[in-house]
């Protein structure tokens, strides 16, 4: 089977006032459909790095990334662009609704950038709520939603877009662990019934029970796998 | 996205409140300045041409001709006939002006004598309407009202006898004249050197049965805009007249006020650009000031796949609500205060009289253009755009990962 996302030796300099900074140190890395996967490694371990070059939010310094077949490192901004509208799901770790729109208006605000008429974006909006059980709350602003449900309202934002993969960096960051391991349930949930792909980071190794696929990163290196029964 | 960018611009409250104000109250000035601009255009457009009709008729070359007798429209009935026909609506009387000498017993003056004719438009504007006392001169009495001043400089009153002198012409050249009123002119030094006589006294004077031009009074010429007419009115005399004359709109016979009166438009243009531009600086400054409040939302929207231009299009969106919306209260407020002024208004008393020398009725009405309007909400919509321009390239240029990790 195809990977929907694969990463070939990749590597990613930061260089700012004339520090250069090594945060990924060839990362070799496949993600099949279908698959629930975890990046775990300490704060600074490249985690997001890691997972801004495989949705095309930069660029890497070295080495390539497919996203279902098409090669995407070489692109320009305005197809990365692209990509991100009708391919990639991002979640990130806080912060990720418009605050002047709705629980509802935010959950569709992807659909609204792809152009999708307001009647069918509403449905499919409400539709996604639903599925994170954040229904009722359609019309609040996120500022009269807590970290948790802000969250959801977050994943059902990429889950209304139905993109080929989303991509979470430490959705739980900011949350207690309970509601952290609630939000992961959710994702996980959607995984299994829907078969939707995740990737998500986290530097929380109790999150990591139940996750079938746990890749550890360590300063920019992958340094361990490991693949457990469900 | 209109409406995301509504409830964007009015979350910070405040600052907006103060912008979208400042452009309100630019559009009402502007608004009230293009609207007493147009009352005072029209009402000098009117002053002017009540005191010099729209159009002339003269004898070709006129400027040009030192005599007094070359200058005169000897086939006076034939040619008024002719104006009258071509122009059935229109009112057209003869003017006689005689250079002449005037005396009273002891002093004397060299003065413009005007012949006008009784029933005019001109013997009402430069008599009834200015008389101080007396009454107008009364035809086939040898009457004359004098310009105050120039009454004062002769040392005669009203009942006073004065002395007209024309020699060489082809009348009478001199007779004796009773002063039967006193002119209070607006301007002084015409007031120093006129006096007004019926027309048939002035003829028998100095040129019988002549003139020195025809004034055409159109009907129902109120504003400057209706000037085509003027123009078209133009065009039918010339065809309609014999050679040897020449038809003059009341631009032509006074450049000098009709220049005043057009440099009106590019002057408030001017004005209109200078205050949009100082709001422009405060919606630059406040649509600049949101958008560096908002660079990690900036970097969410981008990383869902927002393009540039995109983001540069919400950015401008913005800033078109912003000033539209103070530009639409504006635009309600100046309107109704030119609605107001629109049913007359004057300047406070003392800038009333003083403006009056120029010209300027002392009651005017407000009074603007279709285009005005247009352009004041042209203007605000070029001052949108043009103050997004900076912000909407800045955030353009911003980078989704830095905006991202940035911390406010
Ligand atoms: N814009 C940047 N400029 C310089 N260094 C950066 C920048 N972003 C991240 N880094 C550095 O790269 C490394 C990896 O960062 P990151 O990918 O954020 O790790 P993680 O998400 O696992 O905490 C860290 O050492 C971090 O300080
Ligand atoms: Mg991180």
């Amino acid at each position: 089977m195809e990977p929907i996302v694969r990463a070939r030796q990749l590597e990613k300099v930061y260089r700012s006032d004339g520090i250069a900074t090594p945060a990924l140190r060839g990362v070799d890395l496949e993600i099949y459909p279908g698959e629930f996967t975890a990046i775990a490694g300490p704060s600074g371990s490249g985690k997001s790095t890691l997972l801004h070059l495989l949705g095309g939010l930069d660029r890497p310094s070295a080495g390539e990334v497919w996203l279902e077949g098409e090669r995407v490192d070489d692109k320009n901004a305005t197809w990365h662009a692209r990509l991100r509208l009708w391919k990639v799901g991002f979640v990130f770790q806080a912060y990720n609704l418009i605050p002047v729109l709705t629980a509802l208006e935010n959950a569709a605000f992807v659909l609204e950038l792809r152009g999708v008429p307001p009647a069918e974006r509403k449905k499919r909006a409400l539709d996604a709520l639903a599925e994170l059980e954040m229904q009722d709350y359609a019309a609040r602003r996120p500022n009269q939603l807590s970290g948790g449900q802000q969250q959801r309202v977050a994943v059902a934002r990429a889950l209304a877009a139905e993109p080929a993969v989303i991509l979470a960096d430490e959705p739980t960051a900011n949350l207690d662990s309970k509601t952290g391991r609630a939000l992961i349930e959710y994702m996980k949930r959607l995984n299994r019934e829907k078969g939707l792909t995740f990737l998500f980071s986290t530097h929380d190794p109790r999150l990591l029970e139940h996750v079938r696929r746990i890749v550890h990163l360590e300063d920019g290196r992958v340094v361990g796998e490991e693949v457990r029964e469900a | 996205m209109w409406s995301l960018a509504w409830k964007n611009v009015w979350r910070g409250g405040g600052r907006s409140l103060v912008t979208a104000g400042a452009v309100a109250a630019v559009v009402t000035l502007i608004l009230l300045m293009y609207g007493f601009a147009g009352g005072a255009t029209n009402g000098m457009f009117q002053n002017l041409t009540r005191s010099t009709g729209h159009l002339v008729v003269r004898v070709k070359g006129y400027d040009r001709i030192e005599e007094f007798d070359q200058r005169l429209l000897y086939d006076l009935e034939d040619l008024k006939a002719s104006v009258q026909r071509t122009l059935p609506d229109a009112d057209v009387e003869a003017v006689l002006e005689v250079p002449a000498l005037l005396a009273g017993t002891s002093r004397s003056r060299g003065v413009v004598l005007m012949g006008l004719e009784p029933d005019g438009h001109l013997m009402q504007e430069m008599v009834d309407r200015y008389l101080a006392e007396g009454q107008r001169p009364q035809p086939g009495r040898w009457q004359a009202a004098l310009g105050q001043a120039l009454a004062r400089a002769l040392r005669v009153k009203i009942g006073d006898e004065a002395y007209a002198f024309a020699p060489g012409t082809d009348g009478l050249g001199a007779g004796a004249f009773e002063v039967s009123g006193l002119i209070d002119l607006p301007e002084s030094n015409l007031e120093a050197r006129t006096a007004v006589l019926d027309l048939a006294d002035a003829q028998a004077l100095a040129a019988p049965d002549a003139a020195s031009r025809i004034v055409v009074f159109l009907p129902d010429l109120k504003t400057l805009s209706q000037e085509k007419r003027i123009d078209e009115a133009k065009a039918q005399l010339t065809a309609a007249l014999p050679e040897g004359y020449e038809v003059l709109t009341w631009r032509e016979a006074q450049p000098a006020l009709a220049a005043i009166l057009d440099l009106m438009t590019p002057m408030l243009l001017i004005y209109a650009a200078l205050f949009f531009g100082l709001a422009g600086l405060l919606v630059v400054n406040t649509v600049y000031l949101s958008l560096v409040e908002r660079i990690r939302e900036f970097g969410i929207i981008i990383a869902l796949g927002a393009d540039r231009w995109k983001v540069m299009r919400m950015v401008t969106l913005e800033s078109l609500v912003l000033v539209l919306s103070g530009a639409l209260v504006g635009g309600v407020l100046g309107g109704a205060l030119l609605y107001r002024g629109a049913q007359g208004f004057s300047l406070p008393g003392p800038l009333a009289q003083q403006y009056a020398e120029f010209g300027l009725p002392v009651v005017m009405y407000a009074s603007v253009t279709p285009t005005q309007v247009v352009s004041v909400f042209v203007f605000a919509v070029l001052t949108a755009i043009a103050s997004a321009l900076w912000p909407a390239w800045l955030t353009g240029r911003l980078e989704p990962v830095e905006a991202i990790r940035h911390v406010a």
